[in-house]
């Protein structure tokens, strides 16, 4: 029974991962071309219906978590997937006065480039068990660059989008009411970003721990 | 007798090492630690027995009361101690002082001052009875606080790492504000009269009881911080492991349930988690230490935080 399940796991994850791969593969596609063809400020119309996708279909990594599927504990997986979501559905989606921004193109491209890698990586493992030791130094070496690059447009986008989210007054919810509740997405988006002030470098450091702790292990094997 | 002192890596972290009479305690070692490194006072220092390679046990803490004797096995005449600097520390005192400052006075802040005015509403707002209340509650909950940290608390640690200042302040400052702001609101709704009552009522009594927990884990430890962990007993201790959180947990119902915002809810939740995280760790502990095993008592059985859940 137990090896049914094993097997069966490998096989949801290899699809799952490749799957999830084609998605971002796409992105980067398109990105790329648009930049060289049109120009930044065209990316998001390109890359949106794949970018949606397929990040959204991250949200089962939490549930992967949760239920104990893979070993990445919660506490890793929901702030990273937390401010994907809340960048294409909270600031993307609803404000298209910032899609024209070349941030878009920079944090569409430090994305993909980072998921085509762990995608890749992960399919790799599930499928064949190993992964070869390239793609092993390329992901946990690239977020060198593209955590900063891909945190600054976050950050940069988050902030350009403020004015539009106070005069739109998108989902707020005033007083009075029974439960004396406020939701301003305003300051929300403020508190937002204050977490990026303590949680980039807590990110970055665990993975440069990861990093470590994953190529000197490899080193010596 | 001769210590090393190294570093984790393995490197020396005292050239030559030093020189202790076979009589000295660890506190004298750290002291002679500190003179010869002024950056690295002594609580800033946690020096451990090495572990062999590979061995999955946690290293042995060496106790500042015990004397170098007690930690070098036969072999008396050297000792190797592994050195970790903790970082810059700040007295547990001074932490909890400030983590607490914040909430008693940024509320009243909310209820004395016209704030609201910059968040765009203008003009006098009639204040409700149960706002002065929830205001004298939650200034007597935190100055209840502070005394105790100076004349109840008895810490096993002297220090925290200085970051937790940062952290602790932003979690206690911000939830306050968060607080304050809703139930200080010109809008706030208040509930019923009789609800108001049981709600601050019922948190005075949890309050009340807290204190008197406060006390009784007090004397658990003798004045210098010796005492090591003991198993709690009397009063609500002797069905719950962590009956001062229990108390802590309910005292802040009592306020929710008078006041009613999602704010204050949502604090309560969260409060609620962070202390079942440290009940779970002390209950684990504890039955670990009083396995029954070799005279020890054995810890008795008891829930860890919240009966009837767990």
């Amino acid at each position: 029974m137990a090896g049914v399940f094993s097997i069966l796991k490998r096989l949801y994850f290899s699809i799952y991962n490749w799957v999830v791969f084609y998605g971002w593969a796409q992105v980067l596609y398109f990105a790329v071309k648009t930049i060289k063809e049109s120009g930044p400020e065209h990316v998001y119309n390109t890359v949106e219906k794949p970018l949606f996708l397929a990040q959204s279909a991250a949200i089962l990594e939490i549930v992967h978590s949760l239920i104990g599927l893979v070993r990445s504990p919660i506490s890793a997986t929901l702030p990273q997937i937390s401010s994907r979501l809340f960048l294409i559905w909270g600031i993307l989606y609803n404000f298209p006065e910032v899609r024209t921004s070349f941030l878009v193109s920079s944090l569409v491209i430090s994305w993909s480039i980072t998921e085509v890698i762990r995608y890749s990586f992960f399919g790799t493992k599930e499928m064949l068990g190993v992964t070869p030791s390239f793609l092993t130094w390329l992901r946990y070496s690239t977020f060198l660059v593209l955590y900063p690059s891909g945190i600054t447009s976050e950050v940069g986008l988050i902030y350009l989008a403020l004015p539009y989210i106070k005069s739109s007054e998108i989902y707020c919810l005033r007083m009075p009411n029974k439960w004396n509740f406020t939701f301003d997405s305003y300051y929300a988006s403020l508190l937002a970003l204050a977490i990026y002030v303590p949680g980039s470098p807590h990110m970055y450091t665990y993975m440069l721990g990861q990093r470590k702790r994953v190529l000197s292990k490899s080193k010596r094997e | 007798m001769k210590v090393s002192v190294v570093s984790r890596s393995g490197r020396e972290v005292i050239k030559g090492g030093l020189e202790l009479d076979d009589s000295a305690t660890v506190a004298d070692l750290q002291e002679a630690i500190h003179r010869k490194t002024k950056k690295y006072y002594p609580s800033r220092q946690r020096l451990t027995l090495p572990v062999q390679p590979g061995s999955k046990e946690k290293p042995v803490v060496l106790s500042s009361k015990k004397s170098i004797n007690d930690y070098s096995d036969g072999n008396s005449n050297n000792l190797t101690v592994v050195f970790k600097d903790l970082g810059p520390q700040v007295s547990y005192r001074t932490l909890f002082f400030f983590e607490y400052l914040g909430p008693l006075v940024i509320y009243p802040i909310f209820y004395y001052f016209p704030v609201y005015q910059f968040f765009g509403f203008k003009g006098e707002h009639i204040k409700h009875p149960v706002q002065a209340y929830a205001l004298y509650y939650w200034c007597f909950h935190y100055f209840k606080r502070i005394l105790e940290t100076f004349f109840v608390h008895r810490f096993s640690h002297a220090t925290s790492p200085i970051a937790n200042v940062f952290r602790n302040c932003a979690y206690y400052w911000t939830f306050g504000t968060y607080i304050a702001y809703h139930v200080n609101h010109p809008f706030y709704t208040p509930v019923s009269d009789i609800q108001m009552k049981i709600g601050f009522g019922f948190g005075l009594l949890c309050q009340v009881a807290n204190f008197y927990c406060h006390i009784l884990l007090k004397n658990l430890r003798s004045p210098d911080g010796t005492g090591g962990y003991q198993i709690p007993r009397g009063f609500l201790f002797n069905i719950v492991t962590c009956a001062n959180y229990t108390t802590e947990i309910y005292q802040w119902l009592g306020f929710n349930v008078a006041t009613q915002t999602v704010a204050g809810y949502v604090f309560l939740v969260v409060a609620a988690l962070i202390m079942t995280e440290w009940a779970l760790g002390k209950h684990r502990r504890l039955k670990k230490l009083f396995d029954g095993k070799d005279g020890r008592p054995k810890y008795p059985r008891r829930w860890v935080i919240l009966p009837p859940f767990l």
